[in-house]
């Protein structure tokens, strides 16, 4: 007993310590390897000019940077979507996700298979969802147009992702589509940690309905709500397959977003710099939004 | 005791084992060749053209690896600077892909396998002349499939529209896109989704409006786009087909939902390649429809070609152009006919067992070209290309006026690093 009071390790057996290192060490070395080496790689590319033939990359300091501020015609196009992108991501998944989850979680017959149903997008591969909403969204011969016909709406018939005016939102809807089951699922996990003796003791003291969401379950979701917020900027800064499926970027690059502008320029016309400076300012938008964002709200759990 | 015996007995065996093998591989050179994956008949043909050759020649083994287009772009490119890289590699012809590898030095040059083998002899013109857009006397790589791109056309629609016969001039095009238009048929269907779709129109209208040569200097990047008014008459023509004559909405489709509107009788023409035979084969009647080239009024053929390169870094490169030679030979090419394209890269082939007037109309228009046009993909490098794009579709979706395209066409240029 003393020597497990004192934390020594039995004779023969590994300490805490070479316990953790032998747990963590495959996931920090694939980490490393997959994750931090090619992060500083890109950093380390931004200030190069490197076309992916050629057996050197040549520094060239803050040039990159320069072009795609000054003289790329795309990227100020595709930093605005992004914005436009974020705010939206921000708001309506986690929005429509926290409602069904609020539905869901009451007692409601075949709330499981429902729960199933909206999470079923999550799991299509989402250039899989792509292809699916741009025949959906065909101006001739797509269900949306059909429908929209069908109720008198005419009017409303659009060139869904042809219209630079409205591709960028009717992509937004497809990703919505796929990805408010996720945020719902989070909100379910997060109701379920909702205390029922808090809940019933507002009630007796004479909390109603809206009280006691405002008061009680609002209050326990502070974490979920984070880890949503967190989770949906970071993977709406990263947006790429849904927008590669449905309009490549187009009409006119109008739909371009940074993440998807950075895999082109890399990936497709090989300028790995200018790839790289591009996934460099996504890192540092991210960054700047996220890490004061997650600091706020440590503070303010903290403080409760 | 017992055990020293066996460990013995073993390690001879693994001895001679490896020398065996080391045996085997001496005794055989192994030719890597990667292409794209091709539908299944000309897979199916290549593997068999594979075999043909194996057969006829002993110590020779070919190693085929195909991929998806964007993998094998990518897998080139690990391996330029690798030596586990392929022996050939298939590539677009034109300075856009096959020249920037040539060009970064992947590509053997040729001169002396053209020389040896008499390639200059075999192959049509046209597929010769993207082996020599490289500075003399360097040649890079060898033909394998030609491709023409032209307008098909819908007989009954134009038929209604009171055309009688195909237009020769661009004046008479342009004169029954108005009879189509007067008659309530959309005259022209594109997929704008896809950017090299409408890019086919714009590609043909600097070929009318600026001539051979200007056009050549325009996609080399040595003429001015800002200051050449046929570069803005270009522009100005593709606003007035993208306002006029093109089935609307059209920017939100593909390729395929484009072409899917054209069998059905939505637009009466649409811009395609010697492919487009068997695919509308494939989804409607064909006698129903017509072909002919975009009457630019230069005589050239809008063309690409498709090529097998030696890689520089090869250390059979005799072999590889022996196999090339053997793959590419009038008796390979009229064995396997049709299975790679409508047309072969070879003189003298024989069509007569052709019944389809469009295959027939292609063999008679690939065999009789002697001056090609590239499609802007092909002919500028990439980044050029995506430009290019971004600036039709803008000019397609009034986002820029045609004069301003043209600045900013130029502007791209010279602002280029590379």
């Amino acid at each position: 007993m003393p020597a497990l009071a004192s934390g020594a390790p039995k004779p023969g057996r590994l300490g805490a310590p070479w316990q953790a290192v032998i747990l963590l060490g495959p996931a920090l070395l694939a980490y490393g390897v997959f994750a931090v080496l090619p992060f500083l790689d890109v950093i380390r590319l931004s200030v190069m000019r490197w076309d992916g033939l050629s057996p050197h990359a040549a520094f060239i300091g803050l040039a990159n940077f320069r072009f795609i501020f000054t003289e790329d015609a795309v990227f100020w196009t595709a930093f605005g979507n992004s914005v436009i992108w974020t705010l939206l991501s921000v708001a309506i998944p986690p929005a429509i996700g926290f409602a069904l989850a609020l539905g869901l979680n009451q007692k409601l017959r075949g709330r499981n298979a429902l729960r199933a149903m909206f999470y079923l997008p999550v799991i299509i591969a989402p250039i899989a969802v792509a292809t699916m909403w741009r025949w959906m969204y065909d101006p001739f011969f797509g269900i949306v147009n059909s429908l929209l016909t069908d109720a008198g709406l005419q009017r409303l018939i659009q060139d869904w992702l042809g219209d630079r005016r409205v591709a960028l939102y009717a992509v937004f809807v497809a990703y919505v589509w796929q990805t408010a089951g996720f945020a719902m699922v989070l909100f379910l996990a997060g109701l379920s940690n909702v205390s029922p003796t808090l809940l019933e003791a507002a009630r007796l003291d004479g909390a109603n309905r809206a009280q006691c969401f405002r008061h009680v379950t609002l209050p326990a979701l502070g974490s979920t709500i984070t880890v949503v917020i967190v989770l949906s900027l970071i993977n709406s800064f990263r947006t790429f397959d849904i927008v590669y499926g449905m309009t490549h970027g187009g009409p006119a690059q109008s739909t371009q977003l940074l993440a998807f502008w950075a895999y082109t320029q890399s990936m497709q016309l090989h300028d790995f710099g200018h790839g790289s400076a591009i996934a460099v300012v996504l890192l540092a938008v991210t960054a700047l939004v996220v890490i004061p964002y997650l600091r706020w709200t440590q503070r303010r759990e903290d403080a409760a | 005791m017992v055990g020293r015996r066996i460990l013995f007995a073993a390690l001879l065996l693994g001895a001679q084992v490896v020398a065996g093998t080391s045996g085997t591989a001496s005794a055989e050179t192994t030719l890597k060749v990667w292409t794209i994956s091709w539908d299944d008949v000309a897979m199916s043909g290549f593997k068999q053209m594979i075999a043909d050759y194996e057969a006829t020649h002993p110590g020779i083994h070919v190693e085929e690896e195909s991929r998806g287009t964007d993998e094998h772009k990518a897998a080139m490119r690990v391996a330029i600077n690798s030596s586990a890289g392929p022996d050939i590699y298939y590539m677009w012809g034109g300075l856009g892909l096959g020249g920037e590898f040539a060009n970064a030095g992947a590509s053997a040059p040729l001169d002396a396998a053209y020389a040896q083998y008499k390639w200059d002899d075999r192959f049509l013109p046209s597929a010769l002349g993207d082996s020599r857009r490289y500075k003399a006397p360097q040649r890079h790589g060898v033909p394998f499939l030609v491709h023409g791109e032209g307008l098909y056309y819908n007989k009954a629609l134009f038929k209604r529209a009171g055309i009688t016969a195909p237009p020769t001039t661009y004046a008479e095009l342009t004169a029954d896109a108005d009879k189509l238009k007067a008659a309530g048929i959309a005259p022209i269907v594109f997929g704008g989704s896809v950017n090299w779709h409408l890019m086919r129109l714009m590609d043909e209208l600097l070929e009318t409006e600026c001539g051979a040569a200007k056009h050549d200097a325009l996609t080399s990047m040595q003429a001015n786009w800002a200051t050449e008014p046929c570069a803005t008459a270009s522009f100005t023509q593709m606003k007035h087909w993208a306002d006029d004559y093109t089935l609307k909405p059209f920017m939100g489709l593909a390729d395929d939902q484009a072409q899917g509107l054209f069998y059905a009788g939505r637009a009466a023409m649409i811009l395609e390649g010697d492919w487009f035979v068997h695919m509308i084969q494939a989804h409607t009647d064909i006698s129903n429809f017509g072909l002919f080239l975009f009457p630019t009024g230069t005589g050239r053929l809008y063309f690409f070609s498709e090529y097998f390169y030696v890689s520089a870094r090869s250390q059979n490169k005799a072999a590889a152009t022996a196999f090339l030679d053997f793959i590419t030979s009038p008796a390979e090419q009229q064995k396997h006919l049709g299975q790679f394209g409508s047309t072969s890269v070879d003189k003298g082939i024989d069509y007569n067992g052709r019944t389809q007037p469009l295959d027939m109309q292609w063999n008679r228009t690939l065999a009789s070209t002697t001056g090609t046009f590239v499609n802007g993909d092909q002919a500028f490098p990439l980044d050029v290309t995506t430009e290019y794009w971004r600036i039709i579709n803008a000019v397609a979706i009034d986002t820029m006026q045609p004069a301003a395209a043209s600045a900013a066409m130029q502007s791209f240029i010279a602002n280029r690093h590379h």
